[in-house]
This record gives structure tokens, C-alpha cells and sequence, in this order.
């Protein structure tokens, strides 16, 4: 399967973090979740692919080509949600279209301002007036609408009621199935990611920790609840991380049936990526 | 470079009502003999385009325009032209403006002397942007805007100080062969230094990390 986007060893020193041979890949036409902490890296990964960063050290392709040398030809193709950058308040969406016309090939009017009406946004209201929520759906609709190949969202949903957010969501579900699109989304709020990411990446202290399918992950990823006798019972080797919680053990497993082949612990519960994020980062080794 | 560009001119537009007010306000000074009108063309021009490096500072654009196709290159070319367009548009109200003034309180309108003066203010109007651009951009718009209030009022202060203690008179006298080419060697330097600015400023946003 071809790539979207493919990341190998990419490394960045600032003076109190570091990204670390940060490696992983996209498929064409899917959707990769990127979680992890704040300051985890996860912004730092999103500008070294838009070249917002510099002087970093890898390669990044995206469409098989060097994002660095082909920089002007794939952003041609790539729809941007940064968190908290975007066209100065005082414009209006209005004055957006009439920039994106000028910037983009592929801008398409009839689709921006579609998106706009669908969102319930005013074309000629100031952005300064519009809610948090308000400004990141103008933000979806303007990264949207230039027909994009690949998507890159920095915490698209983040500031969005639940409503807003299973709208957004929708309409990222409808363009995958409209649109050959592939998707990067880096979010906190791990249960959208549940419901649309093919794939999760989870990147902490600037390493990456997995990269894998989002269905190999929660059915084969598993949290065995156990005494502390059971625990002490269990080889280092059969578990990632755990956690000593008031009255029992909550521990990481990454293959539930070899587990439960091989110790009598019964409970053994599914896997949510908040679980997973709490105990890879908070849990013991 | 286009949509940069129509950017910067909403930003502008999006002032227009202060604009105006300015515009009427110095037009008043100078129909009352207070100030001359041109003095407007620098003073306009620097508080309108510091107004959209602010905007464009407090939203975090630079970074997000980089994200974008040619952002790196288009948004300092950008600027530099909306920077020349805006400075002629405001150059020809402000010559207008001065015609009226002028013929409202002499019933004349001397030519030859609002050109030469009109030429200096957008000479000195380049010059100011020429030194304030590199500087914005390798140090943001905030800590640039103090520098140059630093360095204009220094260069002034030690020039007055200067001026008072050592006679110039002998520069001024040796340059007087010049004065037939004034205008030629205005334009030629502006258009140099506006140039040699563009491309520092370039090379520097090029390297430019967020």
C-alpha cells in the first residue's frame, strides 16, 4: 500500500526537549491518530512536516516525495487545523475565500462557503466574534476546501461542544469516503480517535511508543486487574507497564489471549486509548 | 502571492474609518498652518503596516502561512508590495489633499514644490521601512517596534547634540552638485534599499523557526 506520508528518524534538540528517531507511516486514504501528552512532541512532528521547523534531522516524505525539496508542490495538496495559528481576527470568512482564491489552485468557493452554511457561520462577521468552537469549524472549512489529498489537524476538535465535535468528526468520515484523503489528526480527546482513526501513534517524551492499527491495538492490548499477590506472580516480561491503584494492580498486557493462556487472572478488561495514555505514562515498568 | 497580498488589504480595509479620521485630522493642521501634509505619508503608512505585522504577531500567522503553498517566499514578498502600493495610494491622497489645502488658502497650487516634498516623505517613508522590516522579522514586531523608536530617537538626540558643538556647513556645500539630481538619486536609492531589505528579510524568514 502506497504511503501518504512516511517519517523516518526524525530527530530535533531544542534546549529542554528532544524528538528521538521519531518513525512512522500513513497509508494512502486513511486516518492516523497521533495521541500523547502535552509537550509529548506532537506539534513539534506536525511542524517539522510543514517545514515550520527547519533544522531538524530524517526524512519526510509525503506522497513519496521530500516534503523539504518538494515543499510548494505537496502543500499544494495538504489541509492545515494548527492549534492556535490562523488568518488575524480581524478578517472575515469572506475575506479568507477571497485569500485562499489567490493561494490555492484548487480552491473551491462554492465548497468553502457550502461548509460555512453547514457550520452555521456568518461570511461577513468578523472572526473576532466568533466562539472557540466557532473558529475551529471556520478553520475545518477553510483546510477543507482546496479538495485536499492529505489532511494534517493539530486538535481539530479541541474547544468544540460534543455536538460540534460528532459533526466534525462526520465530516471527516464523509471525506474519506468521498475523496482519496488521508488524514493525521493529533487530539487529547482519545474517544474520537476510537471511533474514525485506522491507525494510533503514540508519541511520548518525543519518542514514539507504538504505531499501530486501532483495531490490532484495543483487541489485542488488554488492562489485567489483579491482587498483589497475582501481580507478583506475573513475569516483567508478559506486561508493559503497571499501575498500583488503593485496592488492586491495573496491568498493561500488549497480547491478552497469550496472557490469559498463561496465568489464572480472570479480569482482564478491554482497552481504551485514555487508559492506555494514563498507564504509559504514569505506570511503572 | 495575490491572496497574501488581498490579506494585508483587508487588514488595511478593515481600518479604513480610522484612516479616514487621520486623514481629516491632518488635513485640518495644515489648512490651519499647523503642520505640513505630507508629514502624514510616513507617520500613516508606519502605523498601518505595523497594524497588520501586530494582527499577524497576535494570530500567529507567519507560522500558519508557512503551511501553505510558496507561504515562506509569498508572505515577505507580500508585504514589501502592499508596503509600495499602500505608500503610493496614501502618497497621491496626501498630494490631492495638499492641491486643495493649498489652493483653499493661496488660491495657487505650486507643483514643482509639493512633488519634491511629496518624493522626500516617500523616500523617507522607504527608508523607514527598509531598516524596520529585516528587523521585524528576525525579531518579531514587538521588540523591532522598540528598537527603531530607540534608534530614530538616538539618531536624533546625537545628531542635535551634533549639530550644536561641529559645523556641517562644509558637507552641505560640497553636496550642493548633487541637487540636480536629487529626484534621480531619491528614486534609484529608494528602489535600492527597498530591494536590498526585500532580500534580507527573505533570507531571514526563510530560515525562520515557530
Amino acid at each position: 500500500m502506497e504511503n501518504a506520508l512516511e517519517i523516518k528518524n526524525l530527530c530535533k534538540k531544542y534546549d529542554d526537549f528532544e524528538l528521538k528517531n521519531v518513525s512512522f507511516h500513513l497509508p494512502k486514504g486513511m486516518i492516523m491518530g497521533l495521541i500523547g501528552e502535552n509537550g509529548a512532541g506532537k506539534t513539534t512532528t506536525i511542524k517539522a512536516i510543514l517545514d515550520i521547523i527547519k533544522s531538524y534531522k530524517g526524512e519526510i516524505k509525503v506522497f513519496g516525495l521530500d516534503n523539504r525539496k518538494n515543499d510548494n508542490k505537496i502543500k499544494e495538496d495538504i489541509g492545515v487545523v494548527l492549534d492556535d495559528m490562523f488568518f488575524p481576527e480581524i478578517l472575515t470568512p469572506n475575506d479568507i475565500n477571497d485569500s485562499m482564491k489567490g493561494i490555492y489552485k484548487n480552491w473551491d468557493t462554492k465548497m468553502f462557503y457550502d461548509y460555512l452554511k453547514e457550520f452555521s457561520l456568518l461570511p461577513n462577521k468578523q472572526i473576532k466574534t466568533f466562539s472557540k468552537g466557532m473558529r475551529k469549524k471556520l478553520e475545518i472549512a477553510t483546510a477543507l476546501s482546496h479538495h485536499p489529498k492529505l489532511l494534517i489537524l493539530d486538535e481539530p476538535t479541541s474547544g468544540l461542544d460534543p455536538v460540534a465535535r460528532s459533526e466534525v468528526i462526520q465530516i471527516f468520515q464523509s471525506i474519506l469516503e468521498k475523496e482519496e484523503c488521508s488524514i493525521l489528526l493529533s487530539s487529547h480527546i482519545t474517544t474520537d480517535l476510537e471511533h474514525i482513526a485506522d491507525y494510533i501513534t503514540f508519541i511520548n517524551h518525543g519518542e514514539i511508543v507504538l504505531s499501530k492499527t486501532t483495531n490490532e491495538l484495543l483487541d489485542e492490548y488488554g488492562i489485567v486487574k489483579c491482587t498483589e499477590k497475582e501481580f507478583k506472580s506475573i513475569d516483567s516480561k508478559d506486561y508493559i507497564k503497571y499501575r498500583k491503584e488503593k485496592y488492586e494492580y491495573e496491568v498493561l498486557v500488549s497480547n491478552k489471549k497469550d496472557f490469559k493462556a498463561k496465568y489464572q487472572i480472570e479480569v482482564i478488561d478491554k482497552i481504551t486509548l485514555d487508559d492506555l495514555m494514563v498507564l504509559m505514562i504514569k505506570g511503572e515498568e | 502571492m495575490i491572496g497574501f497580498m488581498k490579506k494585508d488589504f483587508a487588514m488595511i480595509k478593515s481600518n479604513l474609518k480610522l484612516l479616514g479620521v487621520m486623514f481629516v485630522l491632518f488635513a485640518v493642521m495644515d489648512f490651519i498652518g499647523k503642520m505640513d501634509i505630507s508629514f502624514i505619508l510616513p507617520f500613516l503608512c508606519v502605523m498601518i503596516m505595523i497594524s497588520t505585522f501586530s494582527y499577524d504577531y497576535y494570530n500567529k500567522w507567519d507560522a500558519y502561512s508557512i503551511s501553505l503553498p510558496n507561504g515562506r517566499k509569498n508572505s515577505v514578498k507580500s508585504k514589501y508590495i502592499t508596503t509600495i502600493l499602500m505608500t503610493l495610494i496614501v502618497s497621491i491622497i496626501t498630494i490631492l489633499l495638499s492641491f486643495l489645502i493649498s489652493y483653499m488658502n493661496t488660491k495657487t497650487i505650486n507643483y514643482e514644490l509639493t512633488f519634491i516634498s511629496m518624493l522626500g516623505s516617500i523616500f523617507g517613508t522607504l527608508l523607514v521601512f527598509s531598516f524596520m522590516y529585516p528587523a521585524i522579522y528576525k525579531f518579531g514586531v514587538e521588540k523591532a517596534r522598540i528598537g527603531i523608536f530607540v534608534v530614530v530617537f538616538g539618531i536624533a538626540i546625537v545628531g542635535g547634540l551634533l549639530s550644536q558643538y561641529i559645523d556641517f556647513s562644509f558637507v552641505t556645500n560640497s553636496l550642493t552638485f548633487l541637487e540636480d539630481y536629487l529626484v534621480i538619486i531619491l528614486i534609484v536609492t529608494g528602489i535600492l534599499m527597498v530591494y536590498i531589505s526585500y532580500k534580507i528579510s527573505e533570507k531571514i524568514f526563510r530560515k525562520k523557526e515557530f
